[in-house]
């Protein structure tokens, strides 16, 4: 399978503090790849820089294209998706505003996958004309995801979406996931859950302080190796 | 009858008002910076009218379009020239470019057209029509009807366009809006560009009955601030509601005492707000936004 995400060498940090260093992976156009580490091991960092939310430098190929130097608005345009930790829905715009906005140009298109998201999550079309911030955990969570689907992402960047969710409403979320991970869009899935993210995907790889120290077929992760990356020990 | 009369004369500097307050809080809202020469714009639009009244010896109404278009011009160069170079530094360095924005406009305003009062032309004609025992200038009909369609538009873009989610996002969270593919630095020049046309508008609306000098965006800057703390810090209702709360409020006092008497309780009312209800009219929904 070729390439649809290439990311080498990659460093990222906040001032002066480095988060991520030489990092390297790539992703297969339609695999789903789980983040795996500890709180503060560099995941949401790795997918704000491979979005430019943050300063970054090494090479980031997105379907044989170098995104270095690309502003975020034309990186999520060529086909990325990005859902954000704590989902950060535009609270005073109403469900239906919140998945136009990040919609195509054209009106009919962006009509009909507004109603193709509403397919996926019925409870957001029953909220269609409500404010976002009048939502329910869980219902935003949905709402972020829908809307980065609206873009018709290739790629799918999920950062921690069980974080804050009941386990039912954790479960139902990663259900949808796997819908969406089932009709081809590449995924890649930041999440302190391993035991939830290995369900829906059947690579891994691991961050250990802004370092890979694994990666690979989740059936090749021993118990110790996740332990290591999660406890250090 | 008298309150009447005070009412229709309230409600039309209301009008003029609250496009000045609306292109402020839009731009607040979109930055977080506080533009202090949305005043100095205001008076540009009333001088570019001014200006342009013997080169379209026309009514207002049809310099309208020019001034918009003039004055979102405007609104380009100066989010390009005092704003975009400064948004990542602390936000005092905006405060101090608009001021010295606000400054340059008011002497070249001074320079070109010296410092004595000038007149736009009237949006329609200079009768006043009798309706019911009230006097009513047609200058105070069109600038309510003309306030009202502009402010109407504004609000049905903000609603039911791409456009207007668009910076509706930009507003509420910018790097959330960049990650949902909005191109936010085109947002922010758009949104300045609509500040400084509703501040030009207001100025040709106002020019021909109040009439403009290279300085009196000073008082006008003033007064968009008092209707955005009024209505509630980044509330656009709110602003627009608190505009025509100020333009009552000073037609009011000014007829019974007199307008320095009206400045001054405006700002006693202000600190009086400040102190009682910091949130102003509208703060309960800003507070929910964040």
């Amino acid at each position: 399978m070729s390439a649809l995400l290439t990311v080498r060498g990659l460093t990222a940090g906040y001032g002066g503090a480095t988060a991520l260093d030489d990092v390297s992976l790539s992703l297969a156009a339609g695999e789903t790849v789980a983040l795996l580490g500890a709180n503060g091991a560099g995941k949401s960092t790795l997918l704000k820089a491979l979005l430019g939310l943050v300063p970054a430098w090494g090479e980031l190929r997105f379907d044989g294209a170098d995104l270095g130097g690309l502003a975020t608005e034309t990186r999520v345009r060529r086909g990325i998706g990005y859902v954000p930790e704590g989902r950060r829905v535009f609270p005073g715009m109403s469900v239906r505003d919140n998945l136009e906005v990040a919609g195509l140009p054209a009106a009919r298109e962006r009509a009909q996958d507004v109603e193709r998201i509403f397919a996926l999550f019925p409870d957001l079309a029953l909220k269609s004309g409500e404010s976002a911030w009048r939502l329910s955990g869980g219902q935003q969570q949905m709402l972020s995801l829908g809307r980065a689907l609206m873009g018709r992402p290739r790629l799918l960047l999920l950062d921690e979406p069980s974080l804050g969710l009941s386990p039912r409403l954790a479960d139902e979320l990663f259900v949808a996931v796997r819908r969406i991970a089932g009709t081809g869009t590449a995924v890649l899935l930041a999440e302190q859950s391993a035991a939830r993210a290995l369900t829906v995907a059947p690579r891994a790889v691991l961050l250990r302080v802004g370092r890979v120290v694994g990666d690979g077929p989740v059936a090749s992760l021993s118990e110790e190796t996740l332990r290591e990356v999660f406890f250090g020990v | 009858m008298a309150a009447l009369q005070l009412l229709v004369n309230g409600v039309a500097l209301g009008a003029a008002y609250a496009l000045v307050a609306l292109g402020f809080v839009l731009v607040l809202n979109a930055t977080s910076a506080v533009n202090f020469a949305q005043g100095d714009l205001v008076m540009a639009g009333g001088l570019l009218a001014v200006a342009l009244a013997p080169l379209i010896p026309l009514p207002g109404i049809v310099l309208l379009p020019v001034v918009l278009v003039l004055m979102a011009a405007l609104g380009l160069l100066l989010a390009l020239a005092a704003y975009l170079p400064l948004r990542r530094r602390p936000p005092v360095s905006v405060f101090i470019s608009t001021i010295a924005v606000g400054i340059i406009l008011q002497n070249g305003a001074a320079i070109l057209f010296g410092p004595e009062p000038r007149a736009a032309p009237p949006l329609f004609g200079d009768d006043t029509l009798h309706i019911a025992g009230l006097a009513v200038p047609e200058q105070s009909l069109a600038i309510v009807a003309v306030a009202g369609l502009l402010i109407g538009a504004q609000q049905w873009v903000f609603a039911r366009t791409q456009l207007g989610r668009r910076l509706r996002a930009t507003a509420q969270d910018p790097e959330m809006a960049r990650a949902c593919g909005v191109p936010v630095t085109a947002m922010i020049l758009v949104t300045f560009a609509i500040g400084a046309a509703c501040a030009g508008a207001a100025g040709l609306l106002l020019a021909n009955r109040y009439f403009v000098t290279p300085t009196s965006g000073g008082d006008l800057i003033l007064k968009a601030y008092i209707a955005v703390t009024v209505g509630g810090w980044g509330s656009v209702p709110g602003a627009v509601v608190g505009a025509l709360l100020i333009a009552l409020f000073e037609v009011g006092v000014s007829s019974v005492l007199s307008y320095p008497v009206a400045l001054g309780a405006l700002y006693l009312t202000l600190l009086a707000i400040l102190v009682l209800r910091p949130q102003g009219l509208f703060g309960e929904a800003v507070r929910r936004r964040g």
